[in-house]
């Protein structure tokens, strides 16, 4: 029924131009505009001022996917608040019912519209996201050879870190500068998430069964370990303290924990 | 095998004054399901209890005897048996059990009238929403400042478990409790459910899950999270049995009430109600209980191996033995996201219910809603490893799973069309429910958008694990889904109760709950950003704003939800008595009186369109 | 003490309530396949992970997968009686009462099955201590499963069996829910299959 006035235009193209002649359309329009520019501005520097300092390349790329998500779904809120704002300013009050509005059943043109932008959205995410993976995963082949490997133990409450190169052992994540780390993580009783905040790294701590994951730090600053995974009792303080620290430093570092430097 | 709609057949009729089933009620049930429970325990007990094997088997046994019992005691298999000796119930008899003209002892006994059964529903969804909401302010309280140590971390860990899976219980029969049995049959001009014997078995069961579940704090608590991930269950105390005991009664309870639901509408529709012209609301419920029809079962099982693990060293979870932690996440997700969708598709149907009726206006684009159930449903069995990103199960699967999992933005985006484009150029008639429209608007806004840096594997290994994911959780189940139940139950109040619900109380509740969670979650999703974990009992200063935020946004929401709990009850034993139809609504309910006939309709009505024909005709 | 009631008896046709109870049993039985399918994939997710070589460790035994399709044979057997006897009708009383031999032998012989499970680990005194691997964890709950299967069709074809004895029973709905109890004994045979196949691969 409610067709029948869009279907006396020819063309998609036009039955646009008048939907948005509309004066209730320019009005939402504009609200949804002003709603897109503030969720903008605010995904900008909101998240970054949140989440912690990146030390890796992994972290840094972490918070520039969540800001442009941020601002790819700012067209959305602007859209759906917009329109919600309008209509909430159109209400009616008391106590008994508000006449009847126009009986819209459908708009063919709208709804599809709105199926192909949210569809074109949800591409660009799944592209942006697909292809970051994806550079993680090639720096993971290149890192391969040179990186430096820790072995991460978690048990009921603690971490371990065990560096089979320099042949210690220690309850600290020390790591050096801008060189690649692989970590080999693995439980001895529950699952355990090894999570080094600072890194942007996370990966679960499976008993008795090995994951692996790298990353390169590329910044000196203090480190977070904690668990991410409830794992019993004292899973809050199963939580350690490290540094990415300068290659010299480090070395320095190993030979105090009686390892050896290459 | 149905109630009411027994063949007629011509036989004496025993007076059932006589019969057993007038014996047997609630009592009877508890008193059986005591000595069952007892028998098992004192039987099975010996000098090795202390061995965790041992003690959980008899443990679990105890329990499910319990429950056993208590459906025995109840009267529950009588209809079955008698089935069995081929002596099948007598009209009578189906009458009494009905609950005709029993007053308020029906309400206490296996009755199988949908009206009673929904009732029930409701004071059940209540309690265990009480008394998950009292954990959750225990546990903001034990957040409120660093160190503050309200809880010990046993008691803590105990509490969120608890929370979780209370609240998920409560959720999953928030809107198809209460509303699918009272308001659906009547919705869609039925006498009756498909199975009314089955409708009362479902929440009978439920209810024998309840002291299953409480039990828990009696046995150490459980110290897992309600995701109950192995092998943590496994090593667990004896609390964890009473988990393991509530999921599978519960699992029974929802696979039968998903099948009576589904029945019901397929097969009792009024005379004309074809496929479209069924309220919204009907639709939503029904893909909602299909799709935790098949969704369930695998939660019993992973709770039956988790059982068996327990209780009999089977090696399901032991990697020591060639077991995998990952089954379990396996098989608990595979449930586990088809499970929010479960608890999600009927609150927002109850809003897209309600939008029509308060904006005077067809709801816009039934066939957009259908298709973004049926396209969240559908996907929502496709999506369950996204839990699973960093456990290292399969990492090159990661990328199809978060393909899948963003899809579903666009079925969600539907929904938004749908309900937008019902308030579009209307009037909304600001009333209690319509309010809801609007805090589930803003909410799912919020909730979907955080799903999508969740549902990004780069993202989601920053945010996993972490207050965010809360945060998120949060914002759909409870300020979406939660919302629209309430909504539904100020709009169908004065259906169910005969009574107006207050007006003032429910306003200032409704914006005290609103603006509380948006406190509450706007410092938990800092909390998480900022790298503060979930389900820790204590954290550093540098999370300190953040969490006192929070806290005080959930005693808001706390003040709130105990101003609502005032004026249900106070609005229905003194409300303002209700007119038949105060809100001018088109849908089958509201042409009956209250009390609503046994039978529902006088005259079973015929449908000539749909509920939608608000509007002037023009455009 | 509901005899002065107003409610109006009123009676769908036999037709309507058969339908609809068939549907339901349907229903249950898409929640009984999802567990079973749950079952399966238990077993072959771990076959195939073989986490620390323990699908079958070490001086484990393995169980002959044969006697996965024994069991089987009674539910393929009193699914075939069953849909013949819902056919011929008249002889339906005798063929009822072959179809609970044929699964009283077969619950027997799942019985048996399971008591000579070769998986369990003794401990000292001769304490039952566990279980081997989780091949035998797979082995052991797929044949509970079976076991559950059986007590459940039993119940139902004792109750067939004895209400085609009564009179009482009004024909036309009774035959609608004969042909709804087809539905659960052929899935407890595919069922049944599905999970011999499944244990075929040890």
């Amino acid at each position: 029924m409610s067709n029948e006035h869009y279907e006396m235009d020819p063309t998609p193209g036009e039955k646009l131009k008048a939907i948005f002649k509309q004066r209730d359309v320019q009005i939402a329009t504009a609200w949804g505009v002003l709603v897109t520019f503030i969720f903008f501005i605010i995904g900008g520097w909101i998240y970054p001022s949140w989440m912690p300092t990146a030390l890796s390349t992994d972290m840094k790329a972490i918070e520039r996917l969540i800001v442009i998500f941020t601002w790819i779904s700012a067209p959305i809120c602007g859209i759906v608040l917009g329109f919600s704002i309008y209509t909430f300013m159109h209400r009616h009050k008391g106590d008994t019912p508000p006449a009847d509005g126009p009986a819209i059943r459908s708009n063919p043109l709208v709804v599809g519209l709105w199926v192909i932008i949210s569809s074109a959205l949800c591409l660009v995410a799944v592209v942006y996201g697909l292809i970051e993976m994806n550079s993680a995963t090639a720096a993971t082949a290149e890192n391969k050879t040179s990186a430096l490997v820790v072995e991460v133990t978690g048990s009921q409450w603690v971490w371990s870190f065990n560096y089979p190169e320099q042949g210690f052992s220690s309850h600290e994540l020390m790591l050096p500068v801008n060189r690649p780390v692989e970590f080999r993580i693995t439980s001895v009783d529950v699952n355990h998430s090894f999570w080094p905040v600072q890194l942007g790294v996370k990966v679960d701590a499976n008993r008795l069964q090995t994951t692996v994951v790298d990353t390169t730090p590329n910044k000196i600053g203090e480190l977070e370990v904690k668990c991410a995974e409830l794992c019993g009792l004292y899973h809050t303080y199963m939580e350690t303290t490290g540094e990415v620290m300068s290659k010299a430093d480090f070395d320095n570092w190993v030979t105090t924990q009686g390892g050896h430097t290459a | 095998m149905t109630t009411l709609d027994q063949h007629a057949s011509v036989r004496p009729i025993p007076n059932p004054a006589k019969s057993l089933i007038t014996k047997l009620n609630m009592g009877t049930g508890i008193i059986v399901g005591v000595i069952f429970a007892a028998a098992t325990y004192f039987g099975l007990k010996d000098e090795d209890m202390l061995s965790m094997q041992q003690n959980s088997k008899v443990l679990l046994a105890t329990m499910f005897m319990w429950s056993i019992g208590f459906m025995v005691g109840i009267g529950a298999f009588i209809g079955p048996v008698r089935w069995l000796i081929g002596k099948d119930l007598t009209d009578e008899e189906q009458l009494y059990l009905a609950g005709d003209g029993q007053g308020i002892k029906r309400y206490f006994k296996y009755c199988t009238d949908h009206k009673v059964v929904g009732i029930q529903y409701l004071v059940g969804v209540m309690t265990l929403l009480g008394v998950g909401g009292t954990m959750a302010m225990m546990i903001r309280t034990n957040l409120i400042q660093p160190g503050s140590q309200f809880v010990n971390p046993a008691v803590y860990n105990s509490l969120v478990g608890l929370h979780g899976i209370t609240m998920i219980i409560a959720m999953i029969i928030v809107a198809t409790g209460p509303f699918g049995n009272y308001i659906m049959p009547i919705m869609i001009g039925a006498a009756d459910m498909a199975f009314p014997r089955l409708n009362a078995l479902s929440w009978w069961v439920l209810f024998t899950a309840i002291p299953v579940l409480c039990s828990a704090w009696f046995l150490g608590g459980i110290p897992t999270g309600w995701t109950a991930y192995a092998p943590l269950s496994v090593q667990a105390g004896p609390g964890m049995n009473a988990f393991i005991a509530t999921i599978i009664i519960f699992a029974v309870s929802t696979a039968v009430a998903g099948a009576n639901i589904t029945a019901t509408v397929v097969a009792m529709r009024a005379k004309g109600m074809k496929w479209n012209r069924v309220p919204i609301f009907v639709i939503g419920a029904t893909i909602s209980v299909a799709l935790a029809i098949p969704a369930f079962p695998t939660f019993m099982l992973s709770m039956i191996m988790t059982g068996l693990d327990r209780s009999f060293a089977t090696t399901f979870f032991d990697a020591n033995l060639g077991g995998s932690g990952w089954l379990y996440a396996h098989l608990f997700w595979i449930m586990g996201h088809p499970e929010v969708y479960v608890i999600l598709i009927p609150g927002v149907a109850v809003l897209m219910e309600i939008a029509p009726v308060f904006v005077r206006k067809p709801l816009f684009s039934y066939n957009a809603a259908i298709a973004g159930f049926a396209g969240i449903a559908g996907l929502s069995i496709l999506v369950w490893a996204h839990h699973m990103y960093i456990s290292g199960w399969m990492p090159m699967l990661n990328g199809p799973f978060m393909v899948t999992t963003e899809m579903i933005s666009v079925p969600t985006g539907l929904i938004f069309l749908v309900i937008l484009g019902t308030l579009w150029r209307g009037r909304p008639w600001m009333k209690l429910p319509m309010l809801g429209v609007y805090a589930f608007l803003w909410n799912m806004l919020i909730g979907g958008i955080t799903g999508l840096y969740l549902s990004d594997v780069p993202a989601d290994n920053y945010l996993h694990g972490s207050m965010y994911v809360t945060a998120h959780f949060h914002y759909t189940l409870m300020g979406a889904a939660l919302t629209g139940a309430l909504a539904g139950l100020a709009y169908w109040f004065p259906k169910m109760t005969g009574r107006m619900l207050n007006e003032r109380a429910g306003y200032i509740s409704f914006w005290l709950t609103q603006i509380g969670f948006q406190i509450l979650f706007l410092g938990m999703f800092i909390a998480g950003a900022e790298g503060q974990p979930r389900r820790v009992a204590d954290y550093s200063v540098n999370f300190a704003t953040s969490d006192l935020i929070s806290t005080i946004g959930a005693y808001t929401i706390g003040l709130g939800m105990i101003i609502l709990l005032w004026a249900v009850i106070h609005s229905w034993r003194h409300g303002k008595i209700a007119p038949m139809n105060p809100w001018g609504a088109k849908t089958l309910e509201w042409t009956v009186p209250y009390p609503v006939p046994l039978v529902n309709f006088d005259t079973p009505p015929v449908v000539t369109s749909d509920p939608y024909g608000y509007g002037k005709a023009s455009n | 003490m509901s005899a002065d009631t107003k409610f109006h008896v009123h009676h769908d046709s036999p037709e309507k309530i058969g339908r609809r109870e068939r549907l339901g049993v349907r229903l249950l039985i898409v929640a009984d396949g999802a567990f079973v399918f749950g079952m399966i994939f238990s077993y072959f997710y771990l076959r195939n992970l073989n986490v620390n070589n323990g699908w079958i460790p070490e001086g484990g035994h393995t169980f002959s997968a044969s006697s996965g399709w024994v069991v089987v044979i009674p539910f393929i057997f009193a699914a075939l009686m069953h849909r013949l006897a819902v056919r011929s009708g008249a002889s339906f009383k005798n063929l009822s009462l072959l179809t609970l031999i044929v699964l009283v032998v077969g619950i027997v012989l799942q019985w048996k099955q399971i008591s000579t499970m070769p998986f369990q680990v003794e401990g000292e005194e001769g304490m039952v201590f566990g279980y081997e691997g989780s091949y035998s964890s797979s082995w052991v709950l797929i044949a509970g499963a079976n076991m559950f299967h059986y007590i459940i069709t039993i119940f139902l074809a004792l109750g067939l069996f004895i209400r085609a004895r009564r009179a009482e029973v009004d024909p036309v709905l009774e035959k609608w829910r004969m042909a709804t109890a087809t539905s659960w004994f052929t899935w407890v045979a595919i069922s049944g299959i599905a999970c011999a196949i499944t244990t075929s691969f040890i």
